[in-house]
Order: C-alpha cells, then structure tokens, then sequence
C-alpha cells in the first residue's frame, strides 16, 4: 500500500481496526520478493545491445507525447528481461531470434522502418518477423500498462483503493 | 500409522463452501467435529489484493495474488485425456474457492431442477425448488446476500437482500439497449456485503474479490463459517491434512479417515461415526475412487460404477464493448464490487429452441486497470497509445456462462501408477463437449452479436474460439439421484450404498443450470445437516 491509498483511507475515516489490519499487510508483504527494482535492475537475459534494441522498439510501439511518458521511461526492456528470463526456455529463442531478424533488418533501412514492416500484416501474421511483432507488442503492452507512468500518469486509473460507498452512475448519462 | 484414539461424532473433508456450513452447523448443533483442510489458512493480511502489479514479482501477471491459495503440488497433480478445452479449479486453502470469488448466488429455478420432465434430456433432481426454498433463505441470511427482487421466474429471490449494488454508467447504458430487445438486466445477487452485517464490514469497492477480500465484506467460509464454528469449543481443525482414503468396519460403512499430513509428511488416521465429503467436484469422487476395500472393491458407496462419472461444468466466454458514450471520459473509478448486474437466462423467453438450455450472463467482473483494448486493437505508436487512452473508461464486459448437460462418459478416474507429491494416485480427468452443449453456445454467439449491433460500440468478441469450461463451476461427479443404479447419493446427498457417508459439495449435482452454483451447494448442506442431525437424534446414524 502506498502513501496515497493510507491519506485515502483516513480520509475516508475508515474504521480502526481496518486501518490496522492494512498497515499489518503492508507491514507483512516488506518481506515480498519483488524481483522487479528497475533502479539496480541487471539484465539477465538480454545483452545490452539487445536490451537497446529492445528499448527503442518498445517506445516506438508506445511512445512518449504530450499527455504522458511512453515505454523507455516506464523502462519496459527490462520488465521484458525478467519475464523472458524466468519464463519458458522455448520462448527464449523466439526472442533472440525475433531481435536479431529485427536488427537485420534494420540494418538495411531503420529500426521504424523494420517495426512497421514486422507490422505490417498484424491480424495474419505469417513470416518470422510478423510473428515477432505480435510478441512484442504484447510484451510492451504488459510492461508499460502494469508500471507506475502507465497505470497512473497515462491512463489515470482512479482505483485500487477504500471507498466508503460507490456513487454509480450520477448523473444517469 | 498415527491414529487417535478419540472417535469424532463427525468428520468433514474440505473446509470451502460445504465444508464450512456442515462444520458451523454441525458444531453449533453440539456435535464433535473434526475438519480437515488439506491446505493450511492464508490471513487475510496476508492478501495481495491491494497491491499494485509494479510491486508484485512479475507484475501479477503470473498469477502471484492467487497463487498463495493454491498450495502444495495441487496444481499439477492432475491428468487431461482425450479433453476438450477445459480446466479444473482445485484449490487447496483453508475456506476453499470461498476465499477468493466474486460470490455471484444466484437460486436454481425450479425448473432446473426437472431437466427430464421438462426438455426429456438428463435426469430430474431427487428434490425439487420447493424442498429448497427454506434452505436458501436460511443461507442467504447466514452469509449475508445483496440484491434485490425482480419478480423472475427464471431467478427466483429471497425475502432478506441487503441493498443492491449501484449501476455503473455502462450498466445504465446496456440497460436501455437490452429494453429494446425485451433482455432483462437485473441487479446481481452476490454474498457481497452492502452494509455491515454479522459483525463484518461492508464492501470498500475495491474490485479485488478474486484475489481474496481484506475485510471479509465478500463471504468466505474461512472467516465467516469456520471462527463461528470454533467458538462452540467442539470443531478439531486440522490443517495440511490431505485425506487419501475412507476406511471401512466389516459391513463396509465408514469408521475413520486416513489422511496425508503435508508437513510432518506422516499418514494419520481420524475416526468418526459420520463423513462428510465436501472437498469439491474432483477432489471428493477422486477420495472415493482411491478408497478400495474388499467390501467396496470399486471404491467405496460404487458398485454401480457412476463415482466419477457426469463430470460437467460451464461453458464460459468473456466479451468486450467499448461505449461510445462513455469514450474520452474524464476517467473515473468504476472497481467497485466486480459485478453489479446480472443478465439471467433469457433464450427461454424466445420460445422453444432446437437445443436444451441456457446461458446468463455476468457482467463487469474483470478489473478495471488493465486495458485489455491495447490488445485487441491494431497499430501501435502515438494514435494507438491515445487511443487506448479514450477507451479506457468505456469498457463493458460480459462473461456469458452456458449450460452443458451431464454425460456419463465424462469422467474423472484415478490413476494408481501416476502419484502426486504425497504419494497418492491422482486424478485422470476425460472430458468433451456434446452436440447440444455447442449448439447452445452458437446461439449465444449469435445473440452476443445480437446485442453488440443494440450498442453504440465497438466490440470484441470471441465467437471463433473452440468452446471452453468450466469457469470454476465443476459438478456432478458423485450425482444424487432416486434411482440408486443410476446415482450415488439420495436427496440428502447420503450414499446409497454407506448411509453414514455424505457428499454435499458440487459433485452432489444432478444436472447444472447456467447458475454459479455455490449457493446451491450451500443449501444442500444446510438440507443434508438437518437431516443427520434428525437422524442422530432418532439413532438411525
């Protein structure tokens, strides 16, 4: 629980022995092993080339604008590290193979020029490099949608939290 | 092996939705009862319910909310052949699937209950709504149930709902569409607490009922059924305690339980005059099958080879609209209690199909954080990230749940060579949907598309998946019935064949409805408790 969700609550004046039992599960999940600390984060899977790649590609499929930051500052590339490292070996060589054909192909045109070819047929996608795009876009949805600057700043979702009572639909649209 | 020397008037296997009203009731009525649980409690302090994806391991995306009630190997100590595309919800926690649900609790029809008289297809239930009605309402008041009456004979309400739960905008919206086409939408009914009721508080909105409520405003058995039941001085609770088999006296009625304990890893044993089996769907008939004696040389209360067999569930889809109405809105939190309205059957109302059955449909149950749109739609970049954006607070979804009839083909059997972590054979599920179960889930494909064109929305539906089940809705496999070749229990879920022997969890069903069926395994409960109450009380148990 953060600090917002505890203002929340005493705001709400909830009852006593809720906020105890709220700061006893806060108290029980410090020992939570979160793997995920993007500040001292190490690759584990991708090389740094990779990882860059891997960066660039995210944040071109969901980028910085005006309204919010976009996958590179939500630091998507490694939330995907984690998640390819600790997940099935067979998805592994999908990913290094996918970034080698991706940079391959970049080498020939540009990293966008490869994303929107890799792109280009999402709904049936039948070549290696199609196939790569669905994972990776899938990948950057997960990674940016579940980090704070996704959930927060870009979609501001106002839940997660204690409400006294649940105003429905006012006014009726 | 470890046995106590103390003998139980009664022994309860499996602590979830059955496990804690026979406990509770039996304990309350001065019984001496042991329960065994073959997981051990999760506080609700320890819950993850609240916690952000970013502070979990994997973002919640493994599953690490829910994985704290599926202990032990309980996962992966089950076998598919020859299946269609279904999964079986075992649990292994103390308070069962009740710890973590959206409590949906419908009441069965009357009619659900007379299949054969009515559509010539199954078989009747050895009982009828009318044996039911008293047992409802006494549950209903026990766990605390909000809703309101709509006056259906499709849902038939009780008399003492807390308030229900208020509509979301979508909910108002879907409401104005399904008037036009003659659907009812009705307020859901759901062991969701809408004001402080039995000394546990009301909901707090969270949305967070399936990984478990903080507070206990969602009815679980582990905080609601199990401390009343310990406060007679007269439950023996044992946790980590995973029954391998029911042993029997020479005239092969049940004497003790042997059990498994997880942590000492050492067999015990527990003596009793009466077992309750309540361990749910798989667990119960795969206890049964793995309790072979020379009086019982098919596994016990089998001689008919029906244990095991009817194994049935839901056929479960999810569907996404986006409302135009509600696109670009300022965003705004709709969690809430997961579902507010609940679209009951209403295939029936067409007249007569050339199928048997139904569907209902639960509405607004997934969270409301995560854009399942990014997914679905197309492209990528700044229109698509904005995109995204817009729709977020337009989200309605349904997750429409289709009867599926019961077949004795379809079946759970154990598998003596193939042992789980415990060493004890486990269970081989076959399973496959029938011609009625997938005409059933084409109309509902057609009326989904039905109302999607009744909507201002865009939509995404999944009318070409194979069907799927059975949503965690699983019964049938040790089926009552009146004709005792054809079944294994009588109306008061008691074995034909080892009368002080019960079964009272979802494998008691004979047939399903399109209905959650907990409230009904709850209210069987209460009905089969009476009864071995008044026979206790008259010396026949």
């Amino acid at each position: 629980m953060d600090r917002r969700t505890a203002l929340r609550i005493i705001a709400l004046g909830a009852a006593t022995p809720q906020l105890q039992l709220l700061k006893a599960a806060a108290h029980n999940h410090a020992n939570l092993n979160i793997a995920w600390t993007p500040g001292e984060y190490k690759l584990q899977f991708f090389s740094e080339a990779e990882n860059q790649m891997l960066d660039e590609l995210t944040e071109l499929i969901i980028p910085a604008d005006s309204h919010s930051p976009g996958a590179h500052a939500a630091k998507v590339s490694l939330f995907a590290d984690l998640m390819v490292a600790t997940g099935e070996e067979s998805e592994k060589s999908k990913w290094r193979n996918g970034l080698r054909m991706m940079g391959e192909e970049a080498d020939r045109t540009s990293l966008a020029q490869a994303l929107a070819k890799a792109a280009e047929h999402e709904e049936h996608p039948t070549t290696e490099l199609e196939k790569f795009f669905t994972l990776l876009k899938q990948m950057a949805i997960n990674g940016y949608y579940t980090s704070e600057i996704g959930i927060h700043q870009d979609l501001e979702y106002q839940g997660n939290t204690y409400l006294s009572e649940f105003p429905g639909c006012t006014p009726t649209p | 092996m470890q046995s106590t020397t103390q003998e139980f008037d009664v022994c309860v296997v499996g602590s979830g939705a059955a496990g804690g009203v026979m406990a509770k009731e039996f304990c309350e009525g001065g019984a001496k009862v042991i329960l065994l649980e073959a997981g051990k409690q999760v506080d609700p302090s320890q819950f993850l319910s609240h916690m952000w994806p970013y502070e979990l391991p994997y973002r919640g995306l493994r599953d690490e909310k829910q994985a704290l009630f599926y202990q032990g190997d309980v996962r992966q100590s089950i076998r598919y052949e020859d299946s269609d595309q279904i999964g079986m919800d075992r649990i292994r926690v103390l308070g069962g699937r009740t710890v973590h649900w959206n409590a949906v609790t419908p009441r069965y029809a009357a009619r659900d209950f007379r299949e054969w008289s009515l559509a010539g297809v199954e078989e009747d239930w050895p009982l009828t709504y009318e044996d039911l009605t008293p047992y409802y309402e006494r549950i209903e008041q026990m766990i605390g149930v909000c809703g309101h009456d709509d006056g259906l004979e499709i849902v038939p309400a009780g008399k003492h709902y807390l308030p229900p739960l208020p509509w979301r905008c979508s909910e108002v919206i879907l409401k104005r569409a399904l008037d036009t086409m003659g659907i009812p939408v009705i307020s859901v009914r759901k062991a969701v607490l809408t004001k402080p009721y039995d000394g546990r508080p009301a909901c707090h909105f969270c949305g967070h009922c399936m990984s478990g409520c903080d507070v206990s405003a969602v009815f679980s058995s582990a905080t609601a059924m199990i401390p009343q039941a310990k406060a007679t001085g007269n439950l023996t609770l044992r946790q980590n305690a995973l029954a391998r088999e029911i042993l029997v006296d020479n005239e092969g009625r049940a004497r003790a339980v042997s059990y498994f304990d997880t942590v000492s890893k050492q067999e015990k044993e527990v003596k009793a005059r009466i077992v309750v089996l309540c361990a749910a769907t798989i667990e119960s008939a795969r206890l049964m099958l793995n309790s072979r004696s020379p009086r019982h040389p098919n596994g016990i209360a089998n001689s008919n080879d029906v244990v095991g067999r009817y194994l049935h569930g839901h056929l479960g889809k999810g569907s996404y609209f986006y409302l135009k109405e509600l696109e670009g809105a300022k965003p705004f939190n709709q969690d809430g209690a997961t579902d507010h309205v609940y679209i009951p059957r209403y295939n029936h109302l067409a007249g007569k199909k050339d199928y048997v059955g139904g569907w209902q449909i639960q509405v607004n149950f997934v969270s409301y954080m995560f854009p399942y749109q990014a997914s679905k739609l197309p492209g990528y970049g700044p229109a698509f990230k904005a995109q995204v954006r817009r729709m977020q607070p337009a989200l309605l979804f349904f997750g429409s749940f289709g009867k599926v009839l019961a077949l004795p083909e379809n079946r759970v059997t154990v598998d003596p060579h193939h042992l789980d972590a415990d060493r004890i054979p486990i269970p081989v599920v076959r399973f496959r949907f029938g011609e009625n179960d997938r005409a059933m889930w084409h109309d509902s494909d057609r009326s989904l598309l039905e109302i999607s064109s009744r909507l201002k929305c865009q939509a995404f539906l999944d009318t070409d998946s194979p069907p799927g089940g059975f949503a965690s809705h699983e019964v049938g496999t040790v089926r009552m019935g009146k004709n005792p070749k054809t079944s294994v229990l009588n109306s008061y879920c008691q074995a034909h064949e080892v009368k002080n022997l019960f079964v009272t969890d979802g494998s008691c069903f004979t047939t399903s409805a399109e209905k959650n069926p907990t409230l009904t395994i709850m209210a069987l409960s209460l009905r089969a408790a009476d009864y071995i109450k008044e026979q206790r009380r008259k010396g026949e148990l």
